[in-house]
C-alpha cells in the first residue's frame, strides 16, 4: 500500500480514538493535519486522476471530511460545518459513480438542510432539496428537514418545537436547539407587523419565553427598537419604514427635454 | 473516465480554511478551474482579495490570488478592476500566454499606458509616475513582439506608448530595415495625431537612417522636410552633388523634385539658400545683360523676369573657371537650384499639359451658344469653364476665336475674364508679365484701360506666379501702392497673397495692412484672404491683430475675408490653433463662426483628428447660421482628405438634412475630400443630390461631382458617362435655374480640368499636405459668395504625368508598359457634332504614334505634332480649312503607319500599352505601371508619376528627347511684343508654312 495513505490511515485511526474520547481539541488539531495530507493526493476533488489507489483515496477521504462535519457540529461550530461540508460535497456528487454510497450520505445532507433552516436561508435549502433524487427524499433524516420546512412555512411554530423530540439522528439536536431561536426571530418579525403593542404577558407567551426577564433580555439584544413601558411593549417605531420612493419627476422631465431637443437637431 | 468537478464550491470552502497550506492549495486548484467556475467564484473575491491583501502570506500566494481575482474580475467584464489585479500578480501574469484573458488584459494594459504617456507629455510633466508594474508588463510585451520577429506590433506599440528608445530598437534590430523605417513614415503620419510628438517620431527615424550604411536619402530628405529642417536637407544635396559619381547627382535632382511637389515654399527657399556656393565662382553676374534669351523681347518685362534665366546664363559664366570638381559642382548646383525654385518643374509640366492638351472646344462651343445672352452670370460660368479647362495649358484659343462674345463681360465679369487668362497661362513664368502687358494698370500714365481689367490682370499675374512669386512680387507691390482704386486694389491684394503664398513677408504684409485700413469693402475683402494667403500656416501673432480689425470694421465682407484669412494662418498647425479656434467658434458674429469652421478645417487637415470631426458635426447640427452650419460640414471635407473612403460614410446623414445649406455643404465635403479619386460610395451619394429640389444644391453637387471624377473614364465608371450627359442636359434645358445651370458649366469646366492631363489632388505622392492645393480648394470654397475665387481651384490642379528626365534635365525618348487596358485609362472621346463635315476632329491616338515615329527624323515628327495640335486649335478660324484638312489626313495615315496598322475595330483590345515619355498617367493607372527591363535608361526611384530622374545605361549614344523646347524660349527669337506673344511663342515652333497667320493680339473693350 501506498506509504502516503498510510500515513493517513494511521492518523486518521489517531483521530477516530481522539473522537471516541470526545477530545474535540486534538481532534481539530488532527484534521486540520489530515486536510493537508489530503491536498497531496492527486486522485481526489477536483482533479479526479486516474491513480492505482483512487477509490481507496476517496473513500478515506470522503471518511475523513464526514467526520469532520459531524466533528463541527458536536463542536457547534456552524462555519466550520459549511466550510467542510461543502469540500465533502463532491464526494456525494460527482464521485457517485465512483464510490460505493456512505452510510452517513443523508444523515449529513439532512444536517446541511437542517442548517440552511436554522439560518433561515429557505433559497439555498430548497436549491439543495432540487438537487436530490426521489429516493433520498424518502429518507427518514431528509423527510424530517422537508417536514420541519413545511411547518416553519405554515407557521405552525409549535410542531417546530416539538419535532425535536423525534430526531431521527442524535446530531441533530444541536440545530434543533438552534432552530428554537430562528422560531422566535419569526415571530418576533410577525408581531411588529401585525401589533402596535402587546402587553408584556401576551409577548412573553407570544415569544415562548417563560419569564419576563428573558423577554426583557431578548428585546435589548435583539430588537433595541422596541420600547418597554407601562406593562406593553410598543413596536411602533420600528414600523417607521421608509417612505415608498419618491417619484423621480424632476430628473424625467429633464430627459424628456433633452430628447425635444436632440429630435430638432435630428438632420 | 475523467471525473469533472461540477462546483468549485469545495475548493472556495477550502479558501476559509484556518491552515495556509490549504488556501494555497484551493487558490492554485481554483486558478486552473476559473474559466469554467467564475460565476461561482464571483461571489467569493472578496475572501480572495482579502488574502491577496493580507500580509502574513508569502508573496506567491498573494500573487495567485490577485491573479484569481484579475481573471474573475475580466470574466465580468471590469477590464479596470481586472487590470490594476494583473499587476498585482506581477511575474505571475504571463504575456506569452495564448488565451483571451491574456490578450484582452494587455491590450488593455497597453491603452492605459499609452493614455498615461500621452498625459503626461501633453501636461508637461515628467516627473509623474508611471506604475512600475504597469511599465514592466508593457515593455516585457514589447521584448517579446522584438524577440518573435514581430516588429511591425513592437513599432505600434512603441509609437503608441511614446516610447522612442523601444522604437529605435524596434527598428535596428529588424531584418528589413529599410522596409520597416517606411512603414514607420507611413504609420507615423497616418497614426500619430499629435503633430509635436510625430516630429520627435520622425527626427528619430532621420537619425535612424543616418546610421544606416547605405542612407536613404529620399525618405531622410522627405522626413526633414517635414521638421522643416533645411540645413540636413542642404547638407545632403550638396554631399551628392559634390559627389563624382552622376548617379547621386541624380539622386539629388530626384530629391530635389519630390521636394518640390510638396509645395512648400519657404522650406525650398530655405533649401536653395543653403547650398554654398562654388568656391571658385566668382560673384555671380549680376545682370548678364538681361540674358540671351529675353533680351529681345520686351523691356519692361526685363528686370524681372529675367531673373528667372539667370540660372542657364550663370552656369555658361561658371564653366569657364579652372577647378573640373567645382565646375561640376556649380553646373550641378545651378540645375539643382532651378528644381528647387519650382521653375524646372513648372517649365516641364507646362509643355507637357501643353503638348497633350486634349480639351474639347465643343464643349465650350455647345455651351457658349445655349447660354443665354442677357444672362450674365451664365455667361461669366462659361468663361470660367473655359479658363479651368484650359489651365495651365497656354491655350486660349477659344477666347481668341470670341472676342465679340467675350466683349459682353462688363464690370466684375470682366474682372474674372481677364484673371481667367492666369488660369491659362497657369505656369507661364517667365512670359507670365508679358502676356498680361495690355491689361496690366500703365504705372502712372494714367493708361485708358477699364480698372476691372486692369484689376483682373493683377490677380492674373498672382495666379500665374501663385506660390512661385519671387518675380512678381515687387511689380505687384507697387501696383498695390500706386493705386487707390479698389477694383485694382482687390487685385492686386489677391495676386500679391498668390504669388507670396506662406512667405510671412512682413514689408508685403504692411503693404497690404494699410489697404485694409481704408476700410473699403471691396478691397479689404481681397486684403484679409490675401493676410492669410501670405501668412499661411504660420500661426503668428498677426491673426490677432486681424481678429481685432474684423470686430471693429462694419463691412460684412471684410469681416468674411479676415475671417478666412485667420484660418489660413493656422494652417496646419493642429493643437497650436486651438486656443484660436474657440475663440473664433464662441464670437457673436456668424461670420466669425464661420471662420472658426474653416480654422478648424485648415489647422486639422488631412488629419481625420476625431476631435475635430467632432467639433465639426457639432456646429453642423447645432448652430443657427445656415452659413455656419453650411461652412461647418464642408469642413469635414478638409479634415478627411487623407481617408477619402471615410468622407462619404460620415455626411451620408447629413447629405439626407432638411437644411438645404447642410446638403450643400456635405455634397462639398465629398467633393474636396474624395477629389479625383472616382470613389464608387462618394458618386452614390452625390447622385441623387444633383437633381435635388432647391437649386443651389443642385449646383454644389454637380461641382462636387466634377470634381470626384475629373480624369475617370467612362470604361472604368459608367456613371461618368450618365454625368456628362446629365451635364449637357442641363446646359441646355432652356427652363433650368440659373444656378444649376452655372453649376453644370463649372463641372463641365472641372471635369476636363487643364486639357484633361490634371487631376485634385491634396496629398503628394509622398502623403504630404499640398499646402497650396489645400488653400486653393479653401478659398475656392469661398465662391459661394464671390465668383472670382473660383480660379482659386487652379492651385489644386495636379498635372498627371510621368516626366522621365535625363541628366541633363531634357526629357529623353523611353518607354515604358501600362499594364492594363488601354481604355480604360483614355481621354473621353471628343464629342462629336453631326451636321457640319468640318467638325474638328482631335487627334486620338498620339501616344502610339510615337511607338515608331523615331525613326522618322526628329525635325518631321515634330513639325507634324505642332500640326495637328493646330489643327485642334485653329479649328474655326478662316482659311484653316485646307490646312487642317491636309493635316488631319496627314495625321491618320501616320497612325496607320506607326502602329503597322494592325487594329481593326472587331479585334480585341491589346490588354497592356506602351507609353512614352512624358506620358499622362492618371492615378488609378498608377498601380499598372511597369517599367521595361532592358530598355536604356532605368529610373533613379520606382515612381510610376511624377518626376523621375532616369539613368543612362548607354550614355555614349546620342540620346533623342521627346519633348521639345520649352514653348517660351523659342518666343524671343520670333519677338513678339503683344499680349500674343506667349500664345504665338508657344505655337512658334510649329513649321509656320502651312499655318494660317496667328490671330493679331486682341484686347477686348466693353
Amino acid at each position: 500500500m501506498d506509504p502516503k495513505l498510510t500515513e493517513v490511515s494511521q492518523f486518521f485511526d489517531r483521530f477516530k480514538a481522539a473522537f471516541v474520547r470526545k477530545d474535540f481539541d486534538t481532534c481539530t488539531k488532527l484534521l486540520s493535519e489530515l486536510k493537508v495530507k489530503l491536498t497531496e493526493f492527486r486522485s481526489l476533488p477536483p482533479l479526479f486522476e486516474d491513480t492505482p489507489n483512487a477509490v481507496h483515496e476517496l473513500t478515506l477521504a470522503r471518511d475523513i471530511y464526514e467526520h469532520a462535519v459531524v466533528l463541527s457540529v458536536k463542536d457547534e461550530d456552524q462555519d466550520a460545518f459549511e466550510r467542510d461540508f461543502f469540500q465533502l460535497k463532491p464526494y456525494y456528487t460527482d464521485a457517485r459513480n465512483r464510490l460505493p454510497p456512505s452510510p452517513q450520505e443523508y444523515p449529513i445532507l439532512g444536517l446541511n438542510l437542517l442548517r440552511l433552516l436554522v439560518q433561515n436561508r429557505i433559497a439555498e435549502f430548497h436549491t439543495e432539496l432540487e438537487l436530490l433524487s426521489s429516493i433520498a427524499l424518502e429518507n427518514p433524516c431528509i423527510k424530517h428537514a422537508v417536514e420541519l420546512e413545511q411547518s416553519f412555512m405554515e407557521g405552525a411554530y409549535n410542531r417546530v418545537l416539538s419535532a425535536r423530540q423525534t430526531v431521527p439522528h442524535e446530531t441533530y439536536v444541536y440545530f434543533m436547539d438552534l432552530l428554537a431561536k430562528t422560531v422566535r426571530d419569526e415571530i418576533a418579525g410577525c408581531s411588529e407587523k401585525a401589533y402596535d403593542y402587546l402587553s408584556i404577558s401576551d409577548a412573553r407567551q407570544m415569544l415562548l419565553f417563560t419569564s419576563d426577564q428573558e423577554l426583557l433580555k431578548y428585546s435589548e439584544e435583539e430588537h433595541p427598537e422596541w420600547e418597554i413601558k407601562n406593562g406593553f411593549v410598543y413596536f411602533q417605531k420600528a414600523k417607521e419604514t421608509t417612505p415608498c420612493k419618491e417619484i423621480p419627476s424632476l430628473q424625467l422631465i429633464n430627459q424628456t427635454l433633452s430628447y425635444a431637443r436632440e429630435l430638432e437637431r435630428i438632420v | 473516465m475523467a471525473t469533472m468537478v461540477s462546483s468549485a464550491g469545495g475548493l472556495l470552502a477550502m479558501l476559509n480554511e484556518t491552515h495556509p497550506l490549504l488556501k494555497l492549495h484551493a487558490l492554485s486548484n481554483l486558478n486552473n478551474l476559473v474559466d469554467n467556475f467564475w460565476p461561482e467564484i464571483s461571489t467569493s473575491v472578496p475572501v480572495i482579495e482579502s488574502l491577496y491583501e493580507d500580509e502574513e502570506f508569502d508573496q506567491h500566494q498573494r500573487q495567485l490570488a490577485a491573479l484569481l481575482v484579475s481573471k474573475v474580475f475580466y470574466y465580468l467584464g471590469e477590464l479596470n478592476d481586472s487590470l490594476s489585479y494583473a499587476l498585482g500578480a506581477a511575474s505571475l501574469f504571463d504575456v506569452s500566454e495564448d488565451s483571451d484573458y491574456v490578450h484582452t488584459l494587455l491590450a488593455k494594459a497597453i491603452d492605459e499606458y499609452a493614455n498615461f504617456k500621452s498625459k503626461a507629455a501633453e501636461s508637461n510633466d515628467d516627473t509623474t509616475n508611471v506604475d512600475p508594474r504597469l511599465e514592466a508588463i508593457v515593455e516585457r510585451m514589447l521584448n517579446k513582439c522584438i524577440l518573435d520577429g514581430k516588429y511591425q506590433q513592437a513599432m505600434g506599440i512603441a509609437i503608441e506608448c511614446r516610447r522612442l528608445d523601444k522604437l529605435e530598437e524596434a527598428i535596428t534590430k529588424s531584418d528589413n530595415v529599410h522596409g520597416t523605417l517606411s512603414y514607420c513614415i507611413n504609420v507615423s503620419h497616418s497614426f500619430v495625431n499629435l503633430r509635436e510628438y510625430r516630429r520627435e517620431v520622425l527626427r528619430l527615424l532621420v537619425k535612424v537612417y543616418q546610421k544606416l550604411p547605405s542612407p536613404d536619402y529620399l525618405s531622410i530628405c522627405q522626413c526633414l522636410m517635414f521638421l522643416d529642417e533645411p540645413e540636413g536637407v542642404a547638407s545632403i544635396l550638396e554631399k551628392l552633388l559634390r559627389s563624382e559619381n552622376k548617379d547621386d547627382a541624380l539622386l539629388a535632382f530626384q530629391i530635389a523634385f519630390d521636394l518640390v511637389e510638396n509645395e512648400h515654399q519657404a522650406f525650398l527657399l530655405n533649401v536653395r539658400d543653403r547650398l554654398s556656393t562654388p568656391n571658385t565662382q566668382p560673384a555671380e553676374p549680376e545682370q548678364p545683360k538681361s540674358g540671351e534669351a529675353d533680351s529681345g523681347q520686351n523691356e519692361s518685362a526685363a528686370p524681372d523676369d529675367a531673373q528667372m534665366t539667370d540660372g542657364s546664363s550663370a552656369s555658361t559664366v561658371s564653366t569657364r573657371e579652372a577647378d573640373p570638381s567645382e565646375v561640376l559642382y556649380s553646373e550641378r548646383l545651378m540645375k539643382i537650384k532651378g528644381i528647387l525654385s519650382g521653375e524646372t518643374s513648372i517649365q516641364l509640366t507646362l509643355q507637357f499639359l501643353y503638348s497633350h492638351n486634349k480639351s474639347d472646344l465643343l464643349i465650350l462651343k455647345t455651351i457658349k451658344q445655349s447660354v443665354e445672352m442677357r444672362n450674365s452670370v451664365c455667361h461669366s460660368a462659361t468663361i470660367y469653364a473655359n479658363a479651368i479647362m484650359h489651365a495651365g495649358t497656354t491655350v486660349d484659343t477659344f477666347l481668341r476665336e470670341n472676342l465679340d462674345w467675350l466683349s459682353r463681360a462688363t464690370n466684375w465679369a470682366k474682372f474674372s475674364a481677364t484673371a481667367g487668362l492666369g488660369v491659362i497661362h497657369r505656369g507661364h513664368l517667365q512670359q507670365g508679365r508679358s502676356l498680361m502687358a495690355p491689361y496690366l494698370p500703365q504705372g502712372g500714365a494714367g493708361g485708358g484701360g477699364s480698372p476691372y481689367s486692369e484689376g483682373g490682370a493683377l490677380y492674373a499675374l498672382g495666379l500665374i506666379h501663385a506660390n512661385h512669386g519671387e518675380g512678381i512680387k515687387q511689380f505687384l507691390r507697387d501696383s498695390l501702392r500706386s493705386t487707390n482704386v479698389e477694383v485694382i486694389q482687390h487685385g492686386a491684394c489677391l495676386g500679391l497673397g498668390l504669388a507670396a503664398l506662406g512667405t510671412a513677408d512682413e514689408d508685403i504684409y504692411d503693404d497690404i495692412k494699410s489697404v485694409l485700413y481704408t476700410d473699403s469693402a471691396v478691397a479689404g475683402e481681397a486684403a484679409g484672404i490675401s493676410m492669410g494667403l501670405l501668412m499661411v500656416g504660420t500661426a503668428s501673432e498677426k491673426a490677432s491683430e486681424m481678429l481685432t480689425y474684423a470686430h471693429e470694421t462694419q463691412h460684412e465682407k471684410i469681416i468674411r475675408g479676415l475671417a478666412l484669412g485667420i484660418a489660413l494662418t493656422v494652417y496646419g498647425r493642429e493643437e497650436e490653433a486651438d486656443t484660436l479656434i474657440e475663440q473664433m467658434t464662441r464670437d457673436q458674429d456668424p461670420i466669425l463662426r464661420y471662420g472658426g469652421m474653416y480654422a478648424l478645417a485648415l489647422a486639422y487637415s488631412g488629419t481625420a483628428n476625431n476631435k475635430a470631426i467632432r467639433q465639426l458635426l457639432h456646429f453642423a447640427v447645432s448652430d443657427v447660421s445656415d452659413d455656419v452650419r453650411r461652412t461647418a460640414v464642408l469642413a469635414l471635407g478638409f479634415v478627411l482628405y487623407s481617408e477619402p473612403e471615410q468622407t462619404p460614410r460620415i455626411v451620408s446623414l447629413l447629405s439626407e438634412s432638411y437644411n438645404p445649406h447642410v446638403r450643400y455643404g456635405a455634397a462639398l465635403a465629398v467633393g474636396i475630400s474624395c477629389a479625383g479619386t472616382g470613389l464608387s460610395e462618394a458618386i452614390s451619394l452625390l447622385e441623387p443630390l444633383t437633381s435635388d429640389v432647391v437649386d443651389f444644391v443642385r449646383q454644389g453637387a454637380l461641382i462636387a461631382m466634377a470634381m470626384v471624377m475629373v480624369q475617370i473614364s467612362e470604361a472604368s465608371d459608367s456613371r461618368v458617362g450618365t454625368f456628362r450627359r446629365q451635364l449637357e442636359k442641363i446646359i441646355l434645358d432652356k427652363h433650368e435655374d440659373t444656378m444649376s445651370k452655372m453649376g453644370a458649366i463649372l463641372a463641365s469646366g472641372i471635369l476636363d480640368a487643364g486639357g484633361r492631363n490634371v487631376t485634385i489632388r491634396l496629398l503628394s505622392k509622398t502623403k504630404h499636405d499640398k499646402i497650396t492645393a489645400v488653400v486653393g480648394l479653401a478659398v475656392f470654397s469661398q465662391f459661394w459668395y464671390w465668383y472670382p475665387l473660383i480660379y482659386f481651384i487652379s492651385l489644386s490642379f495636379s498635372p498627371t504625368a510621368f516626366i522621365g528626365l535625363n541628366y541633363d534635365l531634357k526629357v529623353p525618348k523611353f518607354e515604358f508598359l501600362s499594364h492594363a487596358r488601354p481604355s480604360l485609362f483614355e481621354y473621353p472621346k471628343p464629342t462629336m457634332v453631326p451636321t457640319t463635315t468640318s467638325a474638328v476632329k482631335l487627334p486620338t491616338a498620339v501616344l502610339s504614334t510615337s511607338a515608331k515615329a523615331k525613326a522618322r527624323a526628329k525635325k518631321e515628327a515634330e513639325q507634324k505634332a505642332n500640326a495637328e495640335k493646330s489643327s485642334g486649335a485653329e479649328s474655326s478660324s478662316t482659311g484653316a480649312s485646307t490646312g487642317k484638312g491636309k493635316s488631319s489626313t496627314e495625321k491618320d495615315g501616320d497612325t496607320m503607319q506607326v502602329d503597322g496598322a494592325p487594329e481593326k475595330k472587331s479585334e480585341p483590345e491589346p490588354s497592356f500599352e506602351i507609353l512614352t515619355n512624358p506620358a499622362r498617367v492618371v492615378p488609378a493607372q498608377e498601380k499598372c505601371i511597369k517599367f521595361l527591363e532592358e530598355g536604356r535608361y532605368v529610373p533613379v526611384k520606382l515612381a510610376p508619376s511624377g518626376f523621375v530622374l532616369l539613368r543612362d545605361l548607354r550614355p555614349t549614344e546620342p540620346e533623342v528627347l521627346s519633348l521639345t523646347d520649352t514653348p517660351s524660349s523659342t518666343t524671343s527669337t520670333t519677338g513678339g511684343v503683344s499680349a500674343a506673344a506667349g500664345q504665338q511663342g508657344s505655337a512658334s515652333a510649329m513649321a509656320v508654312d502651312e499655318e494660317p497667320q496667328p490671330p493679331q493680339p486682341f484686347e477686348f473693350n466693353s
